[in-house]
């Protein structure tokens, strides 16, 4: 297992080294993990591009990027590598795409998740987004297309947008490469812990589902110390997710230690 | 850990008591606060024109009345730029890969004291047959694949889906298999690989696995010699170019009925079980960025699937000289294979020189013909072409004739050659990439095994019924 | 021999051989699975089935119920019984034939391995609905290695598509709550919380008639013999025999009540309206989807265009167009804004 030696950064989190090698991710030469999130045909894979210099194939199709994508770029003398994930309209499904991403941010624990999102489609966007932030806490909002949403007559309000959200918000029109320089800095400053994320967390769910959560909250946090977001993995548990039931039984999820996973453990896409 | 046991018995004694719309519930909450969240932060301040302007654009192309002109003459448009674009680079190609680079290759391995069997392996085999395949197929998919990521970039593949959608569910597929099927008019491999962009596991298997039945870019040419040398014949002169142009057509459009009934077949046996549910989006038109567009597609597909065929090619060239020109007993190898496939050849309307083509030439379908018609020079010991055991095209249509029908073919040969050129197992490369894409053993068999099975049936039908009626 | 017209023949022999073998009923080799699979084991397994069926709706069970259960003669079935009685999977009592801890073991397993498997074919597959049971029925004997691989795969369900609760890994099952139809009065508004599947005769009936697991139903008449009731707005006239084969529970007053509404496949182009729900027929993987493009109750929609053939239509869902089947927008409640 590699670790993390060859890198240069003194207070970088430390990474789950064994879920990153499970997860294919190759874990030298770099200081932070970046992945990329977002809706299908937001421009993903253009922000992925404008980042890294890298030419991946965009196209104005929706379900495009399947494979995941990968790339790194130096911004400010540290080092980040960034996943792209694959687009997907939720994290709470079953199908493969789905799994690939939503196991990734749960297990991968990149440093930062960029949400792409469609700024003339907010609100659709915000599904994605908010399912993110209840699995992670350190995000950053890139509101895409913005130039799509000025020709169209959509005004975006970032900052209230980043206000409500608890995270930052940076406009971009990645196709000009506009915003680009603005979301770095973003990444770079969730990724360092300048900038403390407070993410939103959903509220408004019917009464008695909501109480199930509680209950299942309340018996993780006795059970177990450490536990990064018990809400999301109670909201599994009731949807019956494996994966999770097999990490809580092999401590893969209670953060920090390192203990390796067992083999039957399949998260990971096998292309 | 015995408290996960515990914790999960006690969200399961929640999810029965709770009933099972959790899921549902959890999305509406979440919904719900986007909707707070976006109605505070969004604000629409006038028309949204490129709202308008799309549905303008898309009252035409998906109307009832013009929606299938416009996308028949776009793919008409997109097939004609890349035959007639791609034939200067074609010829230019072999030109110098195939008629000056060769010789002058050779003569200099031969200068340099290279023993003749291996620069007849390395240079008469594999590299012969590896710029063959490039000088043939590079050119068209350079061209091809381009136009045809214009077409998705804008947003126009979407709205064909849409459009030719419910011809596809009658065959229990999907309505993107029309684009996957279009473009492996291009390559199977690209087909394959294009299928991609359909999200339902049991419809994107089902595009895969047939999509061998578009007639690719390797075939058109074998299609179109067979068809002007012996359908043409049939006819007058004048109207020779039109009757052969029309049973290439055919050829085709019996591909993609076949597409659709295996489609069919498919969806109600073996797929049956396989998990399906449908959703397309229609995502806004965006002006293409067309350098980028021809960057990116030449980078992602063409040299792609180029490289993978050229991987496959040089093998097949080194096996094709070696049947040629490794001699047992004073016969080259590949005489007992023919003599081996001869029965069933004839019993299916084709030879053994042509199954033989077939069964060589799998790394590529675009050698087919080059490697029959070197067997055939072989076999009849006919002096029309070059040099023995080389892969070569002849220039001339009647040449060609002469040499096929000295080979014995007849009108139910070269029927036969088109029906079979059509349905046969995808080319290696393709194989490949359904077995990377599927990542699995059985439905990379099925697709391979599928279509030969087929057309060992058809030719064999059509070759009975036809001596029947010749008598 | 080299006669074309004689090879014709056999060529279509040849080609009518593989529909002989394979055919997935009558086929040569589904004959031969079906001769070769245990018949014992199956008789016995279905026997256990059927007394744990007995327990769970403390119904009396004897030797005539499980002959008549497996269609088999009362000979062949105290056979079966004496089978079971040796491996101490079953025994007789006061209250008629029981199950042994043991054999409660090994009925729970087929149970749960035909639940599941109709669970599956049901959220992740086009298979018909009156095809679940019939499939589950053949899989219950052959996946007994396979239950928990596909339970994991679809979020290890504790319900299966009827309404039965799927007993987990370790035996557990939770116990149905409910009564007939014919126990309500009139008026009375009540959820179908379970569709008994067999026999399928009656089962095939029931899901011709539209019924499905969550519907609704307001009682409009009841006498002997037959009820009517009312159903997402259509009236539904059942004898009572085919009533029985329904578990409902009346809805407390909290819940909200589905009057009848529109589907969306109704909308007329550019007109709009609000979803309401789903009719039981989206579910699974299919119901997932569309509420993660943003088809929940609430939702605005609005017809956009059709395509040449009428089906699929495109929508305008939350700013985004998006193409849906006919099967699709029939199963979308809606109400006109
Ligand atoms: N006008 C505009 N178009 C963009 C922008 N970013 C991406 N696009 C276009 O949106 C389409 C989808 O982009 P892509 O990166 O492939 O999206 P993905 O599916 O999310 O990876 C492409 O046609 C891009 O050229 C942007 O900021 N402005």
């Amino acid at each position: 297992m590699t670790t993390q030696t060859e890198s240069n950064c003194v207070n970088c989190p430390v990474h789950n080294a064994a879920h990153l090698k499970k997860l294919g991710v190759n874990m030298s030469d770099y200081d932070y993990l970046v992945a990329l999130a977002g809706n299908p045909n937001t421009g993903k894979s253009t922000v992925f591009n404008s980042l890294t210099g890298l030419k991946q194939h965009t196209g104005n199709w929706p379900g495009k990027t399947v494979t995941r994508a990968e790339g790194g770029f130096e911004y400010d003398n540290s080092k980040f590598k960034i996943i792209d994930l694959p687009g997907t309209y939720s994290l709470l499904s079953t199908s493969k795409d789905e799994e690939v991403a939503r196991n990734f941010i749960l297990f991968g624990q990149p440093d930062v998740t960029v949400i792409v999102v469609d700024a003339t489609r907010l609100e659709r966007n915000l599904n994605l987004t908010l399912q993110v932030l209840e699995i992670t806490d350190n995000a950053v909002l890139c509101l895409n297309l913005m130039d799509e949403a000025e020709r169209n007559n959509v005004e975006v309000d970032a900052r209230t947008l980043s206000k409500m959200l608890g995270i930052p918000v940076v406009p971009t029109s990645a196709r000009t490469k506009e915003g680009i320089d603005n979301l770095l800095r973003s990444i770079k400053e969730v990724a360092t812990g300048e900038y403390v994320c407070k993410p939103r967390k959903v509220k408004k769910m019917n009464r008695k589902y909501q109480r199930a959560v509680d209950t299942l909250v309340e018996d993780l946090n006795k059970n177990f110390t450490n536990l990064k977001n018990p809400r999301w993995i109670a909201m599994r548990l009731l949807e019956g997710d494996q994966s999770i039931i097999n990490a809580l039984e092999d401590g893969s999820l209670t953060a920090e230690t390192e203990k390796t996973i067992s083999e039957n453990n399949k998260f990971v896409e096998n292309r | 850990m015995n408290n996960v046991k515990e914790i999960v018995n006690k969200a399961n004694v929640l999810r029965w008591e709770l009933g099972e719309n959790f899921h549902d519930s959890l999305i509406e909450a979440i919904y719900k606060e986007a909707e707070t969240i976006s109605k505070e932060t969004v604000k629409f301040k006038g028309e949204n024109y490129s709202f308008s302007l799309d549905r303008t654009i898309d009252k035409y192309v998906t109307s009832r009345l013009y929606g299938f002109p416009i996308m028949l003459i776009l793919l008409a448009l997109v097939f004609w730029i890349t035959i007639i674009g791609a034939n200067y680079p074609s010829q230019f190609l072999s030109t110098l890969l195939l008629d000056k680079l060769h010789p002058v290759l050779k003569d200099f391995a031969l200068g340099v004291g290279a023993p003749f069997w291996l620069v007849g392996l390395l240079i008469d085999g594999g590299y012969l047959a590896t710029v063959w395949v490039i000088a043939v197929m590079l050119p068209p998919m350079a061209i091809f694949f381009p136009l045809y990521t214009l077409l998705e970039d804008f947003g126009y593949l979407p709205r064909v889906a849409f459009n030719m959608d419910r011809l596809f569910k009658k065959v229990g597929a999907h309505g993107k298999q029309a684009l996957t099927m279009s473009m492996g008019f291009g390559c199977n491999a690209a087909g394959v690989v294009a299928a991609r962009v359909i999200d339902s596991p049991r419809e994107r298997l089902i595009a895969i696995i047939t999509n061998n039945f578009s007639l690719c870019n390797g075939r058109w040419p074998t299609q179109i010699l067979i068809a002007s040398i012996f359908v043409g014949a049939l006819v007058p002169a004048q109207l020779a170019g039109i009757v052969s142009a029309l049973a290439v057509v055919s050829v085709a459009l019996l591909g993609v009925f076949l597409s659709l009934a295996v489609s069919w077949g498919l969806s109600r046996t073996v797929l049956q079980g396989e998990v399906s549910s449908f959703s397309l989006e229609l995502p806004p038109y965006r002006p293409p960025r067309i350098l980028q567009t021809i960057y990116t597609s030449l980078i992602d597909r063409t040299l792609i699937v180029l490289w993978r065929a050229v991987i496959f090619a040089f093998p097949a060239g080194l096996v094709i000289w070696s049947v040629a020109n490794i001699t047992i007993g004073g016969e080259p190898l590949a005489s007992y294979i023919i003599n081996f496939f001869d029965p069933v050849g004839i019993l299916i309307g084709l030879n053994g020189i042509i199954l033989l083509g077939f069964v060589i030439a799998i790394p590529a379908n675009e050698i087919v013909i080059p490697t029959i018609l070197m067997l055939t020079v072989l076999f009849t010991g006919s002096a029309a072409g070059h040099e023995n055991g080389v892969l070569f095209e002849l220039d001339s249509l009647k040449d060609t004739e002469q040499l096929l029908r000295l080979g014995g073919w007849t009108l139910l040969t070269a029927v036969n050659v088109m029906l079979f050129s059509l349905i046969h197992n995808p080319c290696s490369t393709t194989i490949y990439t359904i077995y990377k894409e599927t990542g699995s053993l059985k439905w990379t068999l099925l697709s391979t095994f599928l279509p030969v099975g087929m057309g060992l049936m058809l030719t064999f039908f059509v070759a009975q019924i036809w001596r029947i009626f010749s008598g | 021999m080299n006669s074309p017209v004689i090879l014709l023949l056999l060529g279509v022999l040849i080609l009518a051989l593989p529909v002989f073998l394979f055919h997935p009923k009558k086929g040569l080799i589904a004959l031969l699975k079906r001769y070769n699979r245990d018949a014992e084991k199956e008789k016995i397994e279905n026997a256990l089935k059927h007394i744990y069926d007995c327990e769970y709706r403390e119904h009396y069970c004897s030797l005539e119920s499980i002959a008549g259960n497996l269609g088999v003669t009362s000979d062949k079935s105290s056979s079966i019984f004496d089978d079971l009685e040796k491996r101490n999977l079953a025994l007789t009592g006061n209250e008629g034939i029981k199950l042994t801890a043991e054999g409660r073991d090994y009925a729970l397993r087929l149970v749960r391995i035909h639940r599941l498997w109709e669970r599956y074919l049901a959220d992740e597959t086009g298979v018909d609905p009156d095809q679940w049971h019939i499939d589950a029925e053949e899989k219950e004997h052959d996946l007994v290695d396979s239950a928990n691989e596909i339970a994991e795969k679809i979020g290890n369900p504790v319900v299966d598509p009827h309404g039965d609760p799927i007993p987990d890994k370790d035996g557990q099952i939770f116990k149905l709550e409910g009564k007939s139809p014919l126990d309500l009065e009139r008026g009375e508004i009540a959820k179908i919380v379970h569709i008994e599947d067999e026999p399928d005769s009656i089962y095939a009936q029931l899901m011709a008639q539209g019924l499905y697991k969550g519907m609704q139903i307001q009682i409009v008449e009841k006498n002997d013999g037959k009820i009517v009731f009312s159903a997402d707005g259509k009236e539904v006239v059942l004898a009572s025999s085919f009533a029985n084969n329904l578990t409902v529970a009346p809805i407390t007053a909290k819940e909200e009540i589905k009057e009848s509404f529109q589907t969306l496949d109704l909308l007329e182009e550019n007109q709009e309206a609000e979803v309401v729900g789903f009719s039981g027929r989206i579910r699974g993987q299919q119901k997932r989807r569309l509420m993660d493009l943003g088809i929940i109750p609430g939702t605005k929609i609005k017809a956009l265009l059709k395509s040449p053939f009428n089906d699929p239509v495109a929508y305008l869902i939350r700013g985004t167009t998006i193409a849906l089947r006919k099967d699709q927008s029939e199963g979308i409640f809606i109400k006109y804004a």
